[in-house]
C-alpha cells in the first residue's frame, strides 16, 4: 500500500496513534508555514530549525540503533555528538589550535574516526556490564570526555570553544559560492510584510540539504539493517540476551557493532552541528543533550525509526519553542521551563505509554511478506506457525499491553512467516 | 598545604559523600533501581534548609559556630527530602508497571522536575547560607590543617547520623525487616513483612540522609540548583566501589571516594609525600580531573569486581 498509489487505503490502514501523529504534524507544519507567510517566523531561522530538527532526528536514530535495536543503555550520547563536532571543528576552523584549514570532508572523516575510537574505548569495557551499570558507567565516561575537552586547552581551546568554522560546502565547485550568487528574492504573501530571501537564507538552505542527505541516508540504512538477519539478532538480544547466546550468537560482538553504528551516527550529527552553528564549545557536551535525545527516542517509541524522527522534532519544538515564551509576556526563565517540560514528558510517557507513541509495528515486516499475508487464505500445509500464542495483538496495530521497554518485536515477525491465518 | 591538611579536607568531603551514598545504596537494594534523582533530592534538602534558616534566623545561641536555627533548618531539610521522596514514590514510581530500567529512566524525569522547580523558584545562581565564614581553627594551622568549626560540625553530624542508622539497622525491628527485604523481597513478603511500608521507610531514611548531605554540601561549598546532580556520579562511584546494596560498603566507598577526590592535588607531587619514591615523581593530573578519577575508578570496579568491596557474591 503506497501513499502515492492508493492514498485512501494508506490512510485507512493507519493505527489510531499514527493518525493522531499525522494530523498533529500536518497542523504543525501548516502553522509553521502560516507563520512564515505572515512574517512572524523568519525564513532563515525556520531553515535553521529544520536543520536542528534533522540533527536531533539523526541523534535519535543513533540512540535508537543502540537502545531501540539492542537495548544498550547509552548515556554518553553527548560525548559522541561532542567528539564528532570537535573533530570536524578542529580540522576545519581557522582558529583551531592543532590543525585547521582542512576541507570539511576531512573534518567529517576525522570526526567519525575519533567517534569510532571513542566508541571502542567506551564499549570494550562497558558492554559486558549489566544494563543499569552500563547506564552509570557510560554517563561517567561521557563526563570524563567533557572534562578533557574543557581542560586540555592546547587541544580544544578550552572553555573559549572554537570559532571560524567554514560552511560545509567550502571549496566545492558550484555550491561553495551558491549563496552569494543566488539573487535576493522578495516574496509578498500578505501585503505589507514581504518575505526576503538573501544570502543567509541560501546558506541555511544548503545546510538543510546536507542534513536531509545525512538523515535520509541514515534512515535508509537503519531501515534496511533493522529488518536484516543482523537486526533480528539485535532484537533478540534486546528481548533476551541469554536466549541469543543459547542460539549460538556472539552477543558481545553484536552489541559492539550496534554500539559503534549508533555512535557513528551521533558523531555524524555532531559534524553537521559544527557547520550549522559555526561555533563549538564544551557546553555542547553537557549531559542534557544526552537526555534530550533519550526523551526523543522514548517518546517516539524505542526501536522505531520513524518514532525517533517524530521525537526529534518534538524535542526541538520544546527546546526552541520555550525561547518565545518571553515574547508572549510569560515571565518564566526558559531554561528551567525546558527542563521541567522534558522531565514531565518523561514521567508522562513512562506512566501512560511506556512503549512510546509510534512503537515499531509493520515497519519491521518485509513489504513482500506483508502482501502475501493480506489475502488471508487459509493455508493447508498443516505446518504450525512458529509461536502462534499471543501473536495477534501486535500485528493489527493497537498494542497497549506491551511492557515498558520490551516491545515484543518477535511477535510482529511471526506475521512475516505467512503461515499464520489472518 | 600539607598531607594532613588534605586528609582533613578529605574527611569533611567524605562525610557529605557518605551521607549521599548510603541513601542511594539503600534505595538501590530495596526499591531495586539506580535512582538518578538522588542527587537532586540532596538539592531539595539544601534549599528547604535555606528557606527555613532565612525564616527562623539564628535563634540565639550557637554550637561549633553554627546557630541553633541552622540545626532546626537541617531537620526541616531532612524532613523535606523525606516527604518529597515518599510523595514521589507514591505518585510516580508505585503506579508504574515497568522493570528496573524503566524506573531508572523515570527517575531521570523526576530529577529534572526537582531541579527545574528549584531553578524556577530560586534562580540558577549560587547562594549561601547567611552564616558568616569562620577563620580556620588556630591551633591546627601549624600542622597545615585549615578546617573551620563548621567543618568539624559537618563531620560530627555525619558521624551522629551514620551511627544512628547503624543502630536502627542492627537493633530495631524496622532495620531487621529492611535487611530481610534487601536480601529477598519475596521471602520477606511471605514472611508477613509489609514490604510496601518498608519501602516507604527506605525512602524516608535514604532521602533524609541525602538531604542532610545536601545541607552540609551547601555549608561546605555553595548552593545551586545543579549542586546535587553534579555530585550524583561521584556518589554512584562511591556506591559501586563499596558494593551496591551494602550500607556499610556505601559508607566505606563514600569515605574512599571523598578522600581520593580531595587528595588529587597530591598525585602530582607523590615524590615529596611518599617515602621510597624519588622526589619529583608524580602523576601529572590536575585537580580539575578529581571527579574524572572517581569515574574511572568506578568503571574499573565494575569490570574487576562488580560486587564492590563489601558486596556479596552474585546478587
Amino acid at each position: 500500500m503506497s501513499l502515492l498509489g492508493d492514498p485512501v487505503a494508506w490512510v485507512s490502514e493507519l493505527t489510531r496513534p499514527e493518525t493522531w501523529v499525522l494530523t498533529g504534524s500536518l497542523a504543525f507544519v501548516g502553522a509553521l508555514f502560516g507563520a512564515l507567510a505572515v512574517g512572524a517566523l523568519g525564513p532563515t531561522y525556520f531553515l535553521f530549525l529544520v536543520g536542528l530538527a534533522g540533527m536531533y532526528a539523526l541523534l535519535s536514530f543513533g540512540l535508537n540503533a543502540q537502545w531501540g535495536f539492542t537495548g544498550l543503555i547509552n548515556f554518553s550520547v553527548a560525548a559522541f555528538f561532542g567528539v564528532g563536532a570537535y573533530g570536524a571543528a578542529l580540522m576545519t576552523a581557522d582558529a583551531s589550535p592543532i590543525a585547521g584549514g582542512f576541507s570539511p570532508l576531512v573534518g567529517l572523516a576525522v570526526g567519525l574516526l575519533v567517534a569510532l575510537v571513542l566508541a571502542l574505548l567506551i564499549g570494550i569495557p562497558t558492554l559486558r556490564l549489566r544494563a543499569d551499570y552500563l547506564a552509570i558507567a557510560s554517563l561517567g565516561l561521557a563526563e570524563v570526555v567533557r572534562l578533557v575537552v574543557l581542560n586540555e586547552r592546547w587541544l580544544t581551546n578550552g572553555s573559549a570553544g572554537l570559532r571560524g568554522i567554514p560552511s560545509f560546502f567550502v571549496g566545492w565547485p558550484v555550491l561553495s559560492s551558491f549563496p552569494e550568487t543566488m539573487p535576493g528574492l522578495q516574496i509578498t504573501v500578505v501585503p505589507g510584510s514581504p518575505v526576503v530571501l538573501e544570502t543567509p537564507f541560501w546558506e541555511a538552505a544548503l545546510n538543510v540539504v546536507v542534513i536531509a542527505a545525512f538523515t535520509l541516508g541514515t534512515y535508509a540504512v537503519l531501515r534496511r539493517v533493522h529488518r536484516s538477519p543482523w537486526g533480528r539478532v539485535l532484537r533478540t538480544i534486546r528481548s533476551d540476551e541469554d536466549l541469543a547466546r543459547a542460539l549460538g550468537k556472539h552477543t558481545y560482538a553484536f552489541k559492539m557493532q550496534s554500539f559503534v553504528l549508533g555512535s557513528l551516527i551521533m558523531a555524524l550529527a555532531g559534524v553537521f552541528y559544527t557547520h550549522l552553528n559555526l561555533y563549538v564549545g564544551p557546553g555542547d557536551l553537557d549531559p542534557i543533550t544526552t537526555f534530550y535525545v533519550w526523551v526523543a527516542v522514548i517518546l517516539g517509541g524505542s526501536g522505531s525509526n520513524r518514532g525517533a524522527l517524530f521525537g526529534g522534532i518534538v524535542v526541538v519544538t520544546i527546546r526552541e519553542g520555550t525561547r518565545f515564551l518571553n515574547d508572549l509576556a510569560i515571565p518564566v526563565d526558559p531554561a528551567p521551563l525546558r527542563l521541567l517540560l522534558i522531565g514531565v514528558l518523561i514521567l508522562v510517557v513512562m506512566r501512560y505509554r511506556p512503549q512510546g507513541i509510534l512503537p515499531p509495528q509493520r515497519e519491521l515486516i518485509w513489504p513482500a511478506a506483508r502482501r502475501s499475508t493480506e489475502p488471508a487464505t487459509p493455508t493447508e500445509t498443516g505446518v504450525r506457525a512458529r509461536g502462534t500464542s499471543g501473536s495477534t495483538a501486535d500485528a493489527d496495530g493497537e498494542s497497549d499491553g506491551d511492557t515498558a521497554t520490551g516491545v515484543i518485536d518477535d511477535e510482529v515477525e511471526d506475521a512475516t512467516g505467512g503461515e499464520r491465518n489472518g | 598545604m600539607t598531607v594532613l591538611g588534605y586528609v582533613a579536607n578529605g574527611l569533611v568531603f567524605s562525610s557529605i559523600i557518605v551521607l549521599g551514598s548510603i541513601g542511594l545504596s539503600l534505595v538501590y537494594s530495596i526499591a531495586d533501581f539506580a535512582n538518578f534523582a538522588h542527587g537532586d533530592t540532596m538539592t531539595v534538602g539544601a534549599y528547604a534548609a535555606l528557606v527555613t534558616f532565612g525564616a527562623v534566623g539564628g535563634l540565639g545561641g550557637a554550637v561549633l559556630g553554627l546557630p541553633y536555627g541552622f540545626f532546626l533548618a537541617l531537620l526541616v531539610g531532612i524532613a523535606a527530602g523525606a516527604v518529597v521522596a515518599v510523595a514521589t514514590e507514591r505518585l510516580i514510581y508505585e503506579p508504574l508497571t515497568t522493570d528496573s530500567i524503566g524506573l531508572l529512566i523515570t527517575s531521570i524525569g523526576v530529577a529534572f522536575v526537582y531541579r527545574a522547580v528549584i531553578q524556577i523558584g530560586f534562580g540558577a545562581d549560587f547562594t549561601r547560607f547567611e552564616i558568616g565564614a569562620l577563620r580556620p581553627i588556630e591551633w591546627l594551622i601549624p600542622y597545615g590543617i585549615r578546617v573551620t568549626r563548621h567543618d568539624v560540625a559537618i563531620v560530627a553530624s555525619a558521624v551522629v547520623l551514620v551511627s544512628g542508622l547503624h543502630v536502627l539497622l542492627q537493633y530495631t525491628d524496622l532495620g531487621r525487616k529492611m535487611r530481610a527485604m534487601a536480601d529477598n523481597p519475596t521471602l520477606a513478603r511471605v514472611s508477613g513483612i509489609r514490604t510496601r511500608r518498608i519501602r516507604y521507610w527506605t525512602w524516608v531514611i535514604g532521602a533524609g540522609l541525602a538531604a542532610a548531605g545536601g545541607v552540609f554540601l551547601g555549608l561546605f561549598n555553595q548552593l545551586s540548583p545543579r549542586m546535587g546532580f553534579n555530585l550524583l556520579l561521584v556518589i554512584f562511584a562511591a556506591v559501586i566501589l563499596g558494593g551496591i546494596g551494602s550500607v556499610y560498603g556505601a559508607m566505606l566507598g563514600g569515605f574512599l571516594i571523598g578522600m581520593i577526590n580531595q587528595l588529587t592535588p597530591l598525585l602530582s607531587r607523590l615524590g615529596e609525600v611518599l617515602p621510597l619514591v624519588p622526589d619529583g615523581f608524580g602523576i601529572p593530573i590536575g585537580i580539575e580531573y578529581a571527579n574524572a578519577i572517581a569515574f574511572v575508578i568506578m568503571v574499573a570496579v565494575l569490570l574487576a569486581r562488580p560486587t564492590g568491596i563489601a558486596g556479596e557474591e552474585a546478587v
